[in-house]
């Protein structure tokens, strides 16, 4: 099932069974049989490690989603609780369970914390008087999922919001921990660059936990050879423009949550063969997106302009697959012809689903509304009449276009200019409040604490300084055989994936100048690896680094860094984690004042 | 009482800054024009933006009250076109759309 996570170059697959072997132990620890109660929050990030099958086969025999009142009747012996440490979860859970004593038979309850048991939510149960009636009390420590054969995520939605805004560093410990786990099993990393607050913290934190555990050290040779940890206010511009990748492209439109996507089922209605089409699904289509599609491997990270053109290819390649089945004469080469069929009706329909989407997007980009917002953005990136009220804008906010859609431009009007002229910045505050309500109020002032909205202070605006040194705008991106990074924005170079890629060569004290106005000390650190565990490197042989952002990355970056990975002569290639795959649209939502709220 | 609980949070808040009590006075004197307007006309504005507000006037007719929102609170000419506009377009009034 997991067989993507094993094609890369470091094994993601050792890290998914090592999980799912902790899980079991647990289920494992209450005999006979179970009803697991999800928070439902944890449902799409445990659907990467383990399937329905994995949990039937240890007597799991009903699901349920936690909520208040009475839980629903289900002859077991056990009800497991699986929730993060909340204290308002753990108000439901203990209403559960005061519903549940009237009831006559009586069952255990197990409480399985993700990814940390919390002082504070025992005490919340002790509180409520349901401490007691708890079997079993664990941890399951969940920080890195794998996402992807290259790609781990915390799936941790806040951790910005916290981290930032709260000042909560709960999540840059697990974070750390993490990465304590990850070397656990991959051997330690021998080198640490950060640049950031919280890149100094997790890496303070990291030597911290490798002294109490020193002594016990893996006898792994290391796979990793860098680790370098980026926070995401070091480059606040990337993640406010439109990703032009086909995969960032369905994210910006769709949004892909734990790896699926949700799409309009009119598209995909007709190819329901057989019954003829009598029911319209009215359920959006769920589809699975990861590099175990072949097809989709290929084309999530070209730019959406190239991916037309791949798409067609892969169509003649397919039908002239088909079209051999004529030439085929002897028995032997028919059967041979037989064999592949599978696999070719799984390509076939892998195109057509990706077909169907490309179509669906198409609508979109080439929608005038979608030209006009680009050609804003790159006016911004470029440094065009940052300094002034942009009409662009206005016109969106008297048209009362989405707020999150007018947040994203006047944050990324901020950034390119090293923040707003004062009068600017009362201007869009006031057109905001008016037209989208007075509430929201505290949403702007959240955008200023983290630095995205801000006055300027100094006259000196430093960003097309960092535009210059490290090449942010290339104006002649090729956008169908890309020669650099800037493709996926289709001319921007993300400013994250500049550093990267200056860190791996020549290195970052180059730039010491613009790592400087950026915000956060930049550092290096070393481990100690055991004697006679230093790699020795075979001639051609890749380095390979570990990038972290903390506080998010989009999709564009995480195939900026594929296109680096790919390239004959960088000598590097790059495994991604991240807390939380995002987008502007998401990560905004994720700062306002009430994110739950529709808008 | 709604409108008094929300009141106090507002001005705490309001202490933040110069430009946030500026946004609040404003806010508090839409809330009195909405409550004065709910009183005598019936309709349903309370709490509402004031693009909402005005868009609301403006469709149901009530254009001199619209009018002077838009004097007392500097809506921005651009903006308070366009609106106006659209909702006379929508009502398809075409003679007030003449007039204008």
């Amino acid at each position: 099932m997991a067989a993507h996570l094993s094609y890369g170059r470091v094994n993601l697959n050792i890290l998914r069974e090592a999980a799912r072997k902790e899980l079991r132990e647990f289920l494992d620890k209450c005999a006979g049989s179970k009803a697991i109660v999800w928070d439902e929050y944890l449902t799409g990030p445990f659907g990467l490690i383990a399937q329905y099958s994995l949990l039937k086969e240890h007597e799991v025999e009903k699901m349920f989603t936690l909520k208040s009142g009475r839980l629903p009747p289900a002859d077991v012996k056990n009800i497991i609780f699986f929730v993060r440490p909340r204290l308002e979860l753990m108000d439901i859970i203990a209403e559960n369970i005061l519903s549940e004593d009237k009831m006559q038979t009586p069952r255990e309850f197990n409480i399985l914390f993700v990814p940390r048991r919390s002082m504070l939510c025992e005490q919340r149960l002790k509180e409520q008087g349901v401490l007691g009636a708890f079997t079993n009390i664990d941890e399951y420590i969940l920080d890195l999922i794998p996402y992807d054969g290259d790609l781990l995520s915390m799936e941790s939605e806040s951790a910005f919001r916290e981290c930032y805004l709260e000042n909560d560093q709960t999540s840059l410990y697990h974070t750390a921990k993490g990465l304590m786990t990850l070397q656990a099993l991959y051997g330690t990393i021998p080198q640490i660059f950060g640049k950031g607050e919280c890149a100094r913290h997790v890496a303070n934190m990291m030597l911290r936990m490798k002294r109490e555990f020193a002594g016990s050290q893996t006898q792994i040779l290391p796979v990793f050879d860098t680790l370098l940890l980026l926070d995401r206010n070091v480059d606040l511009l990337t993640p406010l423009a439109t990703q032009l990748t086909y995969e960032g492209l369905i994210d910006e439109i769709y949004g892909i949550t734990n790896g699926y996507v949700k799409l309009p089922p009119e598209k995909f209605a007709q190819k329901k063969q057989g019954e003829g089409g009598k029911d319209l699904p009215t359920e959006p289509k769920k589809l699975q997106l990861n590099s175990a599609e072949e097809l989709y491997a290929e084309i999530r990270d070209k730019n959406f302009n190239a991916v037309g053109a791949a798409l067609s290819k892969k169509a003649k390649i397919i039908s002239a697959a088909f079209e051999e089945r004529h030439n085929a004469k002897t028995v032997g080469e028919i059967k041979q012809f037989v064999s592949q069929l599978p696999h070719m009706q799984a390509a076939r329909t892998s195109l057509a689903n990706h077909t169907s989407i490309a179509e669906l997007i198409k609508d979109i980009t080439t929608s005038e509304a979608f030209f006009d917002n680009l050609t804003v953005e790159q006016e911004f990136m470029t440094g065009v009449d940052t300094d002034k009220v942009n009409t662009y804008i206005e016109d969106c906010i008297a048209q009362k276009d989405p707020l999150l859609k007018i947040l994203r431009l006047v944050c990324m009007q901020s950034v390119c200019n090293n923040g707003l002229k004062q009068k600017v910045l009362d201007f869009y505050k006031r057109e905001i409040l008016q037209t989208y309500g007075y509430e929201h109020l505290l949403t702007l002032n959240n955008l200023e604490k983290v630095g995205l909205l801000k006055p300027q202070i100094t006259t000196r605006n430093n960003y097309p300084t960092i535009r210059k040194t490290l090449k942010l705008w290339m104006e002649d991106a090729n956008e169908q055989n890309p020669n650099d990074i800037s493709y996926v924005y289709s001319g921007y170079a993300p400013l994250s994936v500049r550093l990267t890629q200056l860190l791996a060569r020549p290195g970052w004290r180059s730039i010491e100048e613009v790592l400087k106005m950026l915000p956060g000390p930049h550092f290096e650190e070393r481990q100690q690896l055991p004697p006679g565990l230093h790699k020795k490197r075979q001639q051609g042989e890749n380095r390979t680094t570990l990038v972290f952002f903390l506080g998010g990355v989009t999709y564009a970056e995480i195939a900026a860094l594929r296109f680096l990975s790919q390239m004959e002569d960088s000598g590097t290639e790059y495994i991604i984690a991240t807390t939380k795959l995002i987008n502007g649209t998401s990560w905004i939502k994720s700062l306002m004042d009430r994110p739950d709220q529709q808008i | 009482f709604y409108v008094k609980a929300s009141y106090k949070e507002k001005r705490l808040e309001a202490r933040l800054s110069l430009l946030q009590s500026a946004a609040t006075e404003e806010e508090m004197r839409l809330l009195r024009f909405q409550r004065r307007l709910e009183e005598d006309k019936g309709e349903h504005l309370m709490g509402m933006s004031l693009q909402d507000t005005l868009q609301i006037l403006l469709s149901i007719g009530l254009h001199k009250q619209a009018e002077q929102l838009y004097k007392d609170f500097r809506v921005p000419d651009k903006r308070y076109w366009w609106l106006k506009l659209t909702a006379l377009a929508d009502k398809e009034d075409w003679d007030e759309l003449e007039k204008f």
